[in-house]
């Protein structure tokens, strides 16, 4: 009795096993005439909700894969863009199973290039009649490694447009309408607007510090002052350039003129959406990112605000920066390595980021510009009647045409980012002098890149 | 298998590279590590003694038979069964600079309170402060043990005119020090491999300039931020033999102080 129950056991083990192992990416069945393909995307709630409608409109569209005469029907899962889930994914390629599309943050694709987890796209493009042309400098440059293409742009946030609160202004004795243009001026006015109340501050002017995060604070002020992160012809991190110390400097003299910790103190109050602090009128000046337009729109239409090209230095003490500096953000698609159905899955990510219809669907779902700058959209934003009818993107647009920044296109870039994030804290917290703080974020992604390097090369002459 | 992996490049997908020791060496070379060892090492000193102590206050206490005791020790009990990434969340929450109930508090008696989570020195303070809230399971584990204390050593020391303090440091703590070396062996375990509470109250990062940046904290960086499988698998032995040190340390200790009533 005992034994025919463990063969029982042993039975249904191999049977449960079969069938997980039969798994594939998608469980359900094509319909005839008909490809499935799966698509892994990032965003929960809204976004996430627009986004599925935007698939829904291609699975309308009936595209035909190539070369057969099958409909393309995409299947989206959620898959946040977080380190467990792109673990998942890495599995997934790994194990031969992976989504046909997946969407990859724009600094990540260097990343995943170089572990091979991402197809070479470069042919299936040519043959598209894609050319880099089409789309923004910055954008491009993200997608390429190592003289391959590995993804499209989905879309292109310009990071950032100044955005200012009119209100506070005026509650100060300020000109609404006139945002600052240099370092000195925003200092100044940072000065008028943050008011204090007993020993803590009843809303603050700016905090430099707090764009995004330490890092992507750093990147953005480091731009403004000139900076370069990265020598590409040399492959050399060169966070330590003297541009780039001296906006760290002024970084920390916000903190030694304002105390980050009564900053801190006022900070955790903030949130997101109707908590956010520049809606509340506690952060009177705040590089923002596109997004931050729905979000204004949405819980304060009546807000009264600007948007501005960044400031930048522009006397002895500061030095000289980048006029109208700014850096792109924004989602890519890729396929991964070992999709079953490339061609159909390239159609996707070809509608989806070079055809007049998808990237206006990309502008519905995400609320920011697509990074194709020849697209429909982005010519009637950029045109007269585009300009009256929706002045604030079209400001930004006229932010992003002028972008000549990307994050680096590294294979460490996720180190980069956490050793700019470190210097930045230690800069801060400990006191630290600027220099030495990116001194020693410069040497050690330093090392991790060239252990990379090492690793593809040693991969290569296998 | 990690061991194996401890002596590789390895990223997580691709073949593993065999590179010797190098991994070991890079650790020992990385300020970072020492910074978490020594962040690791803070907190482990502050909240496993602080827990003990409190534990057994409490068990002490609870020990009473006064009415109402069994609701005490149910209220004492609860926290620790609530679970971990909640607590944290919810401490978040308390430990708020603006809004929180501790500062809030603080306030009351006119006290501007820190900014804990926010600030680095007040991290792990705060860290420690939280570790406090669960000790209901310690605290169980020393009532069940001092159930256990023979009636007659009681009477026969009062007897001899020992007053209650006396009964404690000389009966009640002899009898159950076999309980208390295993919960200070079972925290300092737990104080080195101190992660989720961390993970999840600053979001991966490693807090206010890496002031809650501990060891089990890093070793996940390097694991799954930084694809470096190798480092973080020489992390790991490093971590087991490390507490492997100071569990014999405490045990060679513990025969000073830990009576056995069976022997």
């Amino acid at each position: 009795m005992v034994r025919l129950a463990k063969y029982l056991i042993i039975a249904a083990c191999a049977a449960l096993s079969v069938y997980v192992l039969s798994i594939g990416p998608i469980d359900e069945t094509p319909a005839e005439n008909e490809v499935l393909i799966s698509v892994w995307y990032p965003w929960a709630g809204e976004a996430g909700e627009r986004l599925r409608e935007a698939i829904g409109a291609f699975n309308q569209a009936g595209v035909i894969e190539p070369g057969t005469s099958n409909r393309i029907r995409v299947i989206a899962l959620y898959a946040r863009n977080d380190i467990s889930t792109n673990q998942k994914l890495f599995i997934a390629i790994a194990g031969g199973s992976p989504p046909d599309v997946t969407f990859v943050d724009g600094p990540q694709v260097a990343e995943w290039a170089h572990r091979r987890a991402l197809s070479d796209l470069t042919e299936m493009i040519r043959r598209a009649g894609i050319r880099q042309e089409d789309y923004y400098p910055p954008c491009w440059r993200q997608t390429v490694y190592r003289g391959r293409v590995y993804a499209l742009t989905f879309c292109a946030d310009p990071n950032f447009g100044l955005f200012w609160n009119k209100d506070a202004f005026r509650r100060a004795g300020l000109d609404p309408e006139r945002p600052p243009r240099t370092i000195a001026e925003l200092d100044a006015l940072a000065e008028r607007l943050t008011v204090r109340s007993g020993d803590f501050y009843d809303s603050i002017g700016l905090v430099p510090w707090g764009v995004y995060g330490s890092a992507n604070s750093m990147y953005t002020w480091g731009w403004v002052f000139g900076g370069q992160f990265y020598d590409d012809r040399a492959d050399r991190i060169t966070c330590d350039d003297p541009h780039i110390v001296r906006a760290l400097q002024w970084i920390k003299s916000y903190d030694r003129r304002y105390d980050k910790e009564r900053i801190a103190a006022l900070q955790s109050g903030f949130g997101s959406g109707e908590r956010n602090p520049f809606i509340l009128g506690k952060l009177a000046m705040h590089p923002t990112v596109i997004s931050g337009l729905r979000e204004i729109r949405r819980y304060a239409p009546g807000l009264q605000f600007g948007i501005a090209p960044l400031p930048y230095p522009d006397d002895e003490i500061w030095g000289t920066g980048e006029i109208n500096s700014s850096w792109v953000g924004g989602w890519c698609l890729a396929i991964p390595t070992g999709s079953r159905h490339p061609e159909a899955a390239f159609e996707f990510v070809r509608w989806l980021c070079a055809t007049d219809e998808g990237t206006e669907w990309v502008v519905r779902a995400t609320g920011s510009f697509p990074g194709m700058r020849t697209c429909r959209y982005l010519r009637w934003l950029a045109s007269d009647q585009g300009a009256a009818e929706d002045p604030a993107r079209n400001k930004l647009l006229q932010i992003l045409e002028a972008c000549k920044h990307q994050r680096p296109v590294i294979p460490v870039q996720a180190y980069y980012l956490d050793q700019l994030r470190r210097a930045v804290d230690e800069c801060l917290y400990k006191d630290v002098p600027a220099s030495r703080a990116l001194a020693s974020a410069r040497v050690n992604t330093q090392a991790a890149l060239d252990r990379a390097r090492a690793q593809a090369r040693r991969r290569s002459t296998r | 298998m990690s061991f194996h992996y401890s002596l590789t490049e390895f990223d997580g997908t691709a073949k593993p590279v065999f590179v010797g020791v190098d991994k070991y060496r890079q650790l020992l070379a990385d300020e970072l590590f020492w910074l978490s060892l020594r962040n690791t090492a803070v907190y482990t000193v502050f909240a496993v003694p602080l827990g003990v102590l409190v534990a057994l206050a409490l068990a002490l206490l609870l020990n009473m038979k006064l009415r109402g005791m069994s609701l005490y020790r149910a209220m004492f009990f609860v926290p620790s069964v609530v679970p971990v990434v909640a607590a944290s969340v919810l401490w978040v929450w308390f430990l708020n600079p603006q809004y929180g109930i501790f500062n809030g508090l603080l306030r009351l008696v006119g006290v501007a309170g820190p900014g804990w989570l926010s600030s680095p020195a007040w991290t792990k303070p705060a860290l420690v402060l939280m570790s406090l809230w669960s000790v209901g399971g310690t605290m169980v584990l020393y009532l069940a043990s001092l159930q256990d204390v023979p009636e007659q050593l009681y009477e026969a020391a009062e007897i001899d005119g020992a007053g209650p303090w006396r009964k404690t440091i000389h009966i009640t703590l002899p009898i159950i020090s076999p309980v208390i070396l295993f919960t200070v062996i079972m925290g300092l375990i737990g104080g080195f491999q101190y992660f989720t509470q961390a993970y999840v109250m600053t979001g991966g990062t490693g807090g206010a300039a890496d002031a809650a940046l501990f060891y089990c904290l890093y070793l996940f960086q390097k694991a799954f931020n930084f694809q470096d499988m190798g480092g973080a698998s020489a992390m790991a032995w490093m971590l087991f033999v490390v507490i492997l040190v100071i569990t014999l340390l405490t045990f060679r200790v513990s025969r000073q102080f830990v009576h056995y009533e069976g022997k």
